[in-house]
């Protein structure tokens, strides 16, 4: 419907009305998955170069990188200077998005998009100052508790076109590793999906560093064009390093540090220490050995025989379908001994691992994935969770979440509401801890989120689950698709816009705008349920609705809403007209068409409270009927013609006669007597 | 030993409850009261409420008080006169006379009248209380009517006044 979605603000912000994005001149090489990079003027202070991000409302980013680096910006890393709400006309369409704007190197980037090398990259420069400006950035950031985790050669720049100084682009405007090429992020991360890999550790960005200078040594894009099944093979048996360069070496001093960054051990990889070891001549180059991950035997699955457990993990999770008709063929006991000699299968391990033989009760059973994630996590335990074909760590399930509701995947979402599941993810927990690995934090976090994941309830199901694992995501219902909603006052002004042109009708029942609601809302929950349980009730619901709207406007301290408060007064008609009594029914009118220009629900509610008011309604309304009854009642029976015979008649015929007999009793006494 | 119980459907079952009108010691205090003013007076009394005594013993079905009260403060009122008349020349004379009698009788059956005549006239007054009765309830529900709409009666929608009708032409 034309008047369904929220229309752009009419005027700019502030931020908007000091920069200038054009949108006609984009940046590709400082685009990120998180959003879209143009060049901006800068209206107040000339000088600087700049460049406008524009933000995928879809893509959460991370907020607290902006912060500490708007703060204080760190050296050869680009930095946000600043972030505001803009309207902008992209791909001649009218939007509001959030646009952050950063300094902008001049001297581009050291590898062009399309693989190109920059000319003046060299060894040289690769080892005098690339290798220094990106470990400065990076420890800098680590410093602060972040990490990068975006660390590209296309992702590099000089700072100006003369300067040999490089500078680390930014890596707030999307989740740690989001898309990441498989060969550009450490083993254990690159295993998991590109949109889950979480937080990841700082040995990650070293690993990230290695690879870039790398591919930068190589003049080529080396991850690009490579089977994964086949990448993830060499990595495995090879290490990351041979794998990467396609068995080519790289000499002297760059290779070892190349080498030492890349080493898939973490143990190994090199650190700053290691790294600055290395510019002062002192290295102590680390030999990439492979720890013993592999079995004792090779295990034949799927036709192949697979040594490695991280690649029959992987193999697993790919096909969870035959993972678990193998393991439940197997007795499993024994082939965890012949396999894993140097590892004892204890009893509480066993329990945990709960792999059940075959029953023989046919197909897949939801528990058999559980059991496969199980044996995946056992296998590879410092590896992503492997579930129902897909692979995640915990951290990463947030960016998983909007990237699932970016594309509608109600499959990936109704797997994600299986695994928020207390019972199993304790397991896994406990079978990674037993081999030494801890889950983390994000445990606690997921567990807050399960009541919330499987109810179907207005403000709770996995859309509130999306918003609480995303605080700075916007709202990204259908009806805010062309503006950007972080907060409540800004939902309420979208509101605001939609009711001057459209309806607002049910508006309430979006999932979504109920989801943010009660997220960045405060004790909401009362009002939801009730809102829920009003769903089938027009009237009510509207009423409700309006009593909802007041609350929010009340504690956020908006201004007046004549629009959203007219179209919600104009929704109340079904209830006013459900009013039974008729002069309330009039006063109430009045009262609403008196408070509606005015714009304020806040008071419009305190004036007319609409559920009180058909509360009281409905009850006295049962009385006058109950009264009606009664009356009728009692009419039939005045009805009746009284007979002499009648009770009633009969006794009140007889006391009157009586009295009557009582005073013909006196008179004639005092007659005779006196 | 113990007595023993009898059995639920043995039990007597308790008679109901007589009216008491207290008509018959209010009878004996009066003829006391007469015999102390006069013996005479007192036999003329004791004759002339015999309808009234007749009526106590024999008198059954509801509101047997009321009729008895009635029928006897009628028969008294009759003879009353009679009993300062008996004090003044002997109960004889005033026995004597036939006519005295059927006076005192005729009482009686003054208040035989009343006990049937009542309930005729209280039905009749009733009848129009509840007329009025009646408007005022109809008064009243139409005034809810015009407050809460032809809902309150049970009915879903109010109905024309036209409606219904020109159907057989």
């Amino acid at each position: 419907m034309s008047g369904e979605n929220a229309p752009v603000p009419d005027s700019q912000s502030a931020f908007g009305d000091r920069y200038e994005v054009v949108t006609g001149s984009p940046l590709p090489e400082f685009s990120t998955r998180g959003g879209d990079a143009y060049v901006v003027r800068d209206k107040e202070k000339s000088g600087g170069d700049l460049y406008a991000l524009v933000h995928h409302p879809s893509i959460p980013f991370r907020n607290e990188v902006y912060k500490t680096l708007k703060g204080k910006p760190i050296a050869n890393l680009i930095c946000p200077l600043d972030r505001g709400l803009m309207n902008l006309q992209i791909n001649g369409k009218r939007t509001q998005r959030l646009v952050t704007i950063l300094g902008r190197p001049t001297g581009g980037a050291l590898m062009g998009l399309d693989g190109k090398l920059n000319p003046r990259v060299n060894a040289n420069r690769l080892r005098q100052n690339v290798a220094l400006s990106i470990l400065k950035a990076i420890t800098a950031l680590h410093k602060r508790g972040f990490m990068h985790r975006s660390i590209m050669p296309t992702n590099i720049y000089f700072s100006t076109p003369n300067s040999d100084d490089v500078v680390l682009g930014e890596c707030y405007s999307m989740p740690p590793g989001y898309m990441q090429p498989f060969g550009m992020e450490a083993l254990d991360l690159a295993l998991a999906d590109g949109t889950a890999r979480g937080v990841g550790d700082i040995e990650s960005d070293y690993y990230q560093m290695g690879a870039a200078i790398q591919a930068l040594y190589f003049g080529e894009k080396v991850w690009k064009g490579r089977n994964r099944d086949s990448m993830l093979m060499a990595r495995v048996n090879q290490g990351s390093f041979w794998a990467l360069n396609g068995g080519r070496e790289v000499p002297g001093a760059l290779g070892s540090l190349i080498r030492g960054l890349m080493a898939d051990e973490l143990a190994e990889r090199w650190g700053a220490e290691e790294v600055l070891d290395w510019f002062e001549g002192v290295g102590k180059p680390k030999r990439t050995t492979m720890k013993a991950w592999s079995m004792n035997r090779p295990t034949n699955f799927k036709g192949v025989a697979v040594v490695d457990r991280r690649l029959l993990a992987h193999a697993f999770a790919r096909d969870p379908a035959e993972a678990a008709s193998f393991l439940k063929s197997i007795d499993f006991p024994s082939w965890v001994q012949m396999s894993f000699k140097d590892e004892i299968l204890t009893d509480r391990l066993e329990s945990l691992l709960n792999v059940k033989p075959d029953s023989g009760f046919g197909g897949m059973r939801s528990d058999d994935y559980k059991m496969v994630t199980r044996v995946c996590m056992f296998l590879h335990p410092t590896g992503p969770i492997h579930f129902k074909g897909h692979s995640f760590f915990l951290g990463g399930v947030s960016s998983l979440i909007a990237e699932a509701f970016s594309r509608d995947d109600r499959e990936t979402l109704s797997a994600i509401v299986e695994l928020l599941d207390a019972k199993f993810l304790q397991t896994l927990a406990d079978i990674s801890e037993i081999q030494g690995v801890k889950l983390g934090t994000q445990l606690s976090d997921l567990r807050r989120m399960m009541p919330f994941a499987a109810s179907k309830q207005l403000g709770k199901g996995m859309e509130r689950v999306l918003y609480e694992l995303n605080p700075i995501l916007p709202c990204v219902s259908q009806r805010f698709s062309n503006v950007w909603i972080g907060s409540v006052i800004q939902l309420m002004r979208a509101l605001e816009r939609i009711a001057a042109n459209g309806t607002t009708r049910n508006i309430l029942l979006d999932r979504h705008l109920a989801a943010f609601c009660a997220t960045h809302g405060v004790d909401l929950e009362r009002e939801f349920n009730n809102l829920a349980a009003a769903q089938h009730n027009p009237a009510k619901f509207n009423s409700l609705s309006l009593n909802f709207f007041g609350l929010l406007q009340q504690r956020c301290k908006m201004e007046a809403l004549p629009s959203l408060t007219s179209k919600l007064v104009d929704g109340l008609a079904p209830a006013v007209k459900g009013l039974k009594n008729k002069k309330r029914r009039e006063q109430v009118q009045a009262a609403l068409e008196k408070s509606k220009k005015g714009g304020d629900i806040a008071r419009l509610v305190s004036e007319v409270n609409m559920v009180k008011v058909q509360a009281e309604d409905a009850r006295e309304f049962a009385q006058a009927k109950n009264l009606v009854t009664k009356l009728e009642r009692e009419r039939k029976k005045l009805m009746k013609k009284v007979l002499p015979n009648d009770p009633d008649a009969r006794k009140a015929g007889l006391k009157g006669s009586r009295l009557v007999a009582f005073a013909g009793l006196l008179i004639v006494s005092f007659l005779t007597f006196f | 030993m113990a007595k023993k119980k009898t059995p639920v459907a043995v039990r007597r079952r308790r008679r109901p409850k007589q009216e008491i009108s207290g008509f018959g010691p209010m009878m004996v205090v009066a003829l006391a009261a007469s015999a102390l003013y006069s013996i005479d007076a007192a036999i003329t009394l004791a004759i002339g409420v015999v309808p009234t005594i007749v009526l106590g013993f024999t008198g059954k079905g509801d509101h047997k008080s009321e009729r008895l009260q009635c029928v006897g403060f009628c028969n008294v009122a009759g003879v009353i006169p009679f009993m300062v008349q008996a004090k003044a020349r002997g109960w004889e004379f005033v026995a004597g006379d036939i006519f005295n009698i059927v006076l005192m009788f005729g009482a009686a059956a003054i208040g035989y009248a009343l006990v049937y005549v009542g309930p005729l006239v209280a039905a009749f007054v009733l009848q129009g209380l509840n007329e009025d009765r009646t408007k005022k309830i109809t008064q009243q529900k139409q005034m809810l009517v015009d407050l809460w709409s032809h809902e309150v009666l049970g009915d879903k929608e109010e109905k024309k006044p036209q409606e219904g009708k020109g159907f057989i032409r």
